[in-house]
C-alpha cells in the first residue's frame, strides 16, 4: 500500500502540552457546569457537593485524555465508577420509596417501573401492531418521560453508534472492573461462535416478547435485576424468574469477566448491545486498522474487551459490527495502526491546512447555544411549565442536528485525521457520558455522602 | 343469508385477529424458517406445509369444540393442561429443530463467507408440519371466540367450515413470512436462528411445565 510523503511519524505522541489540553477540555468543563452547577436547584447541600465531585471527575478524567492521547484507561475509572455507584444510588432509592427491592406486579401495571433502555428493542413490534408501549415505566412520575428518553436515546445512538456500550450502558461498568482485577486471564480460548449469542437473544426476546405481551428480557433473562430490582416473588414462577437473574449476574457478569478478563455478558448476552451494533452501520464513527502500519502482532484482538477484533477483520483493517469504540485497541497498538476513523475519510494521519479547523469553531458554538436552550428547558421544567419546557428542548435538539450536520458534512469529511476522529468522537461520547452517567455517578455519590455526613 | 353472514363473520374475525396469530406464531416461525435455504421456493414449500398442519389443528379443535360444546373445551383446567402439552411438545419440536440443522452449520462461524446449507428436505417439510398443528392448537382468544361461535352452529360441517373461514382470514397475514427467503443464509444467521430456537424452546418448557403444575406455579 503507498504511502503519503505527509504520513506523520510512526513514534507514539507526545504528550500534549497542559494549556492546549485545557484549551480542548474547556467545552466538556462548561458541559458538565451545566449539567451539575444549576444554582436555582432547590437540590439539598449534600446533591450540590456530589455535583460538583463528578463535574470535577469528568473534567478531569476528559483533560487526562486530551494530554495523554490515550482514551481507554481514562474512560474505564469512569465507566466503573458508573458500575459500582449507579446499584449504590438506585438500590437506595428503592428503600427510601419503597422499602424493598422486590418490585410487585401492581407497581409494574401502575407504571412505577424506572425507565431502563433494555427493554427499548423489544418495544418497537409491540408499538407498531397496538401503538402500547409494553413496558411499564416512568421518570419521575412523568410517564412522557420515556417517549422523550427513547428520543434522546436514538438521536445519541445514530450518531455514536454502539459508542453507547462504552460511555452511557449503567450497568457494563460492573464486569468491567471484575474484569480488571486479574492480571492475566484464566481462559484465554473462546469460542467464536458465541459472538452470535447476543443475536440470538435478541431475536428470541423480541419475538417473545411480541408473543406474550412484556418485555420477556426484563421479565426472565436480564442478569442485572440482581442488583437493580427484582420480582417480588409470590409464587414459584417469581421465585425461578429471581434465581435466573442471580445465576446470570454470577456467571455473566462475575464469574467470567473475571476468569476471561473480557466484558462477557456484553459480548455473548446483551440483546441491547447486539440492537446497538445494527447502528455501528449508520454512525459515522469507527475504528479502522491501517494495514500499511499494521504487523499483524494481534495485541488489538488480545486487549478487546468485547471480542470485537478476529483475525480475519484486523486482515480485512476494521472491527466487527459489534464494536463499542471503547479505544482499548487504539491505545495498545505498538505501531499506531489502529485508529479513529470517520466514514468517508482517509485513515492515515496527514498534516492539515489551518481552516481545516473551522468545524471546532462551529462544534463549540452548537454545544454553547444547545446548553443554553437545556439550561432554560430545566429551568422550565422546575416552575412545573413543561410545554415550554419540551420547546426550548426540541429547539437543543433543533440547533444539535443542524449545526451536527454543517460539522459533519462540510468539515470532517475532508479531514482524514485519527485524531481529530478521535476528538470529535470523544467530544459527543463524553457529553453523552456526563448527561446519563454522570448524573447516576452523582447521585451515588449523594448517597454515600447522605450515609458518612 | 344467515349462512353467508356466519361465514363473512369468520373471515372478518380472522382477518382482524391475524396480527395476533402472526404473533403468537412468530417465536416459532421465525427462527425456523432462518434455519432453511434462502430463496422464496423454499420458503414458500415451508410456509405451506405450515399453514396445512395449522389448518388440521384448527380443524381437530372444531370437531372437539362442536363434539363437546364450547364451554367444556375452554374451561380453565383442561385449557391450561393442554396448553402446557402444546407447549412442551413445541419446546421439544424447536429443540430437534435446533439439533437437526446443526450440519449445516460445521464450519466455523466467524467466518462470513457464504456456503451451501445443507439440504434436507424431509426435516422441512415434517418440522413445518408439526409446528403448524402445534400452533394450530394454541388457545388464543381470537381463536376462543371462533370456537365458541363455531360450537353454535348447527352441525360439524358448518362448524369445520367456520374454522376453515376462519383460517383464511388468519393465513393472509403469513405471507410476508415468504420475504424472510430474501435473507442471505449464511453462517452467522443460520447460527443465530438455532440458538434463538434454543432460547424460545427453553421458554416454552418452563412455561408448558409450569401450566402442568398449575396452582402449584402460579399460586393461585
Amino acid at each position: 500500500m503507498a504511502t503519503d510523503a505527509r504520513i506523520l511519524p510512526l513514534a507514539r505522541p507526545a504528550p500534549r502540552g497542559i494549556l492546549r489540553s485545557l484549551l480542548l477540555t474547556l467545552p466538556i468543563l462548561l458541559w458538565s457546569l451545566l449539567m451539575f452547577g444549576n444554582p436555582n436547584s432547590h437540590a439539598d447541600r449534600l446533591s450540590h457537593i456530589s455535583g460538583a465531585i463528578t463535574a470535577l471527575f469528568m473534567t478531569v478524567l476528559f483533560f487526562m485524555m486530551m494530554r495523554t492521547h490515550s482514551t481507554y484507561r481514562w474512560r474505564r475509572i469512569f465507566f466503573v465508577s458508573l458500575g459500582i455507584l449507579f446499584p449504590i444510588g438506585f438500590i437506595h432509592n428503592l428503600f427510601v420509596m419503597r422499602g424493598s427491592m422486590g418490585i410487585p406486579i401492581e407497581e409494574m401495571i401502575a407504571g412505577r417501573t424506572p425507565f431502563c433502555f433494555m427493554p427499548i428493542p423489544l418495544l418497537i413490534l409491540p408499538a407498531a401492531f397496538t401503538r402500547t408501549l409494553i413496558f411499564p415505566g416512568s421518570i419521575a412520575g412523568n410517564s412522557h418521560g420515556i417517549a422523550a428518553m427513547v428520543a434522546l436515546w436514538l438521536a445519541l445512538t445514530l450518531v455514536m453508534g454502539k459508542g453507547w456500550c462504552s460511555y452511557a450502558c449503567l450497568f457494563g461498568g460492573i464486569e468491567e472492573g471484575v474484569a480488571a482485577i486479574p492480571r492475566r486471564a484464566k481462559i484465554r480460548k473462546l469460542n467464536p461462535r458465541l459472538r452470535y449469542l447476543p443475536w440470538a437473544v435478541l431475536l428470541a426476546m423480541v419475538l417473545l416478547s411480541l408473543a406474550i405481551y412484556e418485555p420477556a428480557y426484563c421479565m426472565w433473562l436480564c442478569p442485572f435485576k440482581a442488583v437493580t430490582e427484582y420480582v417480588a416473588a409470590r409464587n414459584t414462577i417469581g421465585l425461578v424468574q429471581n434465581v435466573i437473574f442471580v445465576l446470570l449476574f454470577a456467571g455473566l457478569v462475575i464469574v467470567l469477566p473475571f476468569l476471561t478478563k473480557k466484558r462477557t455478558q456484553c459480548s455473548w448476552f446483551c440483546p441491547f448491545g447486539a440492537f446497538q451494533s445494527i447502528f455501528n452501520k449508520i454512525s459515522i464513527f469507527e475504528i479502522k486498522i491501517d494495514q500499511a502500519r499494521c504487523k499483524p502482532c494481534l495485541l488489538c484482538q488480545n486487549a478487546c474487551p468485547n471480542l470485537s477484533l478476529s483475525k480475519e477483520s484486523v486482515a480485512r483493517g476494521e472491527t466487527l459490527l459489534s464494536c463499542m469504540k471503547c479505544g482499548a485497541c487504539v491505545d495498545i497498538c505498538p505501531r499506531q495502526a489502529v485508529v479513529w476513523h470517520i466514514k468517508g475519510t482517509g485513515i492515515q494521519a496527514k498534516s492539515e491546512p489551518a481552516w481545516r479547523r473551522f468545524p471546532y469553531i462551529i462544534c463549540a458554538v452548537s454545544v454553547l447555544i444547545g446548553c443554553v436552550y437545556i439550561f432554560i428547558a430545566r429551568g422550565l421544567f422546575e416552575a412545573s411549565n413543561p410545554a415550554r419546557a419540551l420547546r426550548f428542548l426540541l429547539a437543543a435538539c433543533g440547533v444539535a442536528v443542524i449545526f451536527g450536520g454543517i460539522l459533519i458534512v462540510r468539515g470532517l469529511i475532508n479531514a482524514p485525521n485519527p485524531e481529530r476522529a478521535r476528538l470529535m468522537f470523544l467530544y459527543g461520547a463524553w457529553a453523552m457520558a456526563i448527561m446519563f452517567g454522570g448524573s447516576i455517578i452523582a447521585q451515588g455519590i449523594a448517597t454515600i455522602l447522605h450515609f458518612i455526613v | 343469508m344467515a349462512v353467508f353472514a356466519s361465514y363473512g363473520e369468520a373471515l372478518a374475525l380472522g382477518l382482524a385477529s391475524g396480527p395476533a396469530c402472526l404473533a403468537a406464531c412468530g417465536p416459532v416461525l421465525v427462527p425456523s424458517l432462518l434455519t432453511e435455504r434462502a430463496g422464496f421456493r423454499p420458503h414458500a414449500r415451508y410456509l405451506s406445509a405450515f399453514l396445512a398442519a395449522r389448518l388440521l389443528g384448527y380443524m381437530l379443535f372444531a370437531i372437539v369444540a362442536w363434539e363437546l360444546g364450547a364451554l367444556a373445551s375452554m374451561l380453565p383446567a383442561p385449557r391450561l393442561l393442554m396448553m402446557g402439552v402444546v407447549y412442551l411438545l413445541l419446546a421439544c419440536v424447536l429443540l430437534w429443530y435446533a439439533y437437526s440443522a446443526r450440519r449445516s452449520c460445521a464450519q466455523p462461524c466467524a467466518d462470513s463467507q457464504l456456503v451451501q446449507i445443507d439440504e434436507n428436505k424431509n426435516r422441512g417439510v415434517a418440522g413445518a408440519a408439526v409446528l403448524g398443528l402445534l400452533t394450530g392448537l394454541n388457545l388464543c382468544p381470537p381463536f376462543v371466540v371462533a370456537g365458541i361461535r363455531a360450537a353454535q352452529l348447527g352441525s360439524l360441517a358448518a362448524a369445520l367450515l367456520f374454522f376453515a373461514v376462519f383460517f383464511l382470514g388468519t393465513s393472509i397475514w403469513f405471507v410476508p413470512f415468504i420475504s424472510l427467503g430474501c435473507i442471505v443464509r449464511n453462517q452467522a444467521v443460520m447460527t443465530v436462528a438455532r440458538m434463538a430456537m434454543v432460547l424460545i424452546a427453553l421458554y416454552y418448557l418452563s412455561m408448558g411445565i409450569a401450566m402442568l403444575l398449575g396452582k402449584k406455579a402460579y399460586g393461585y
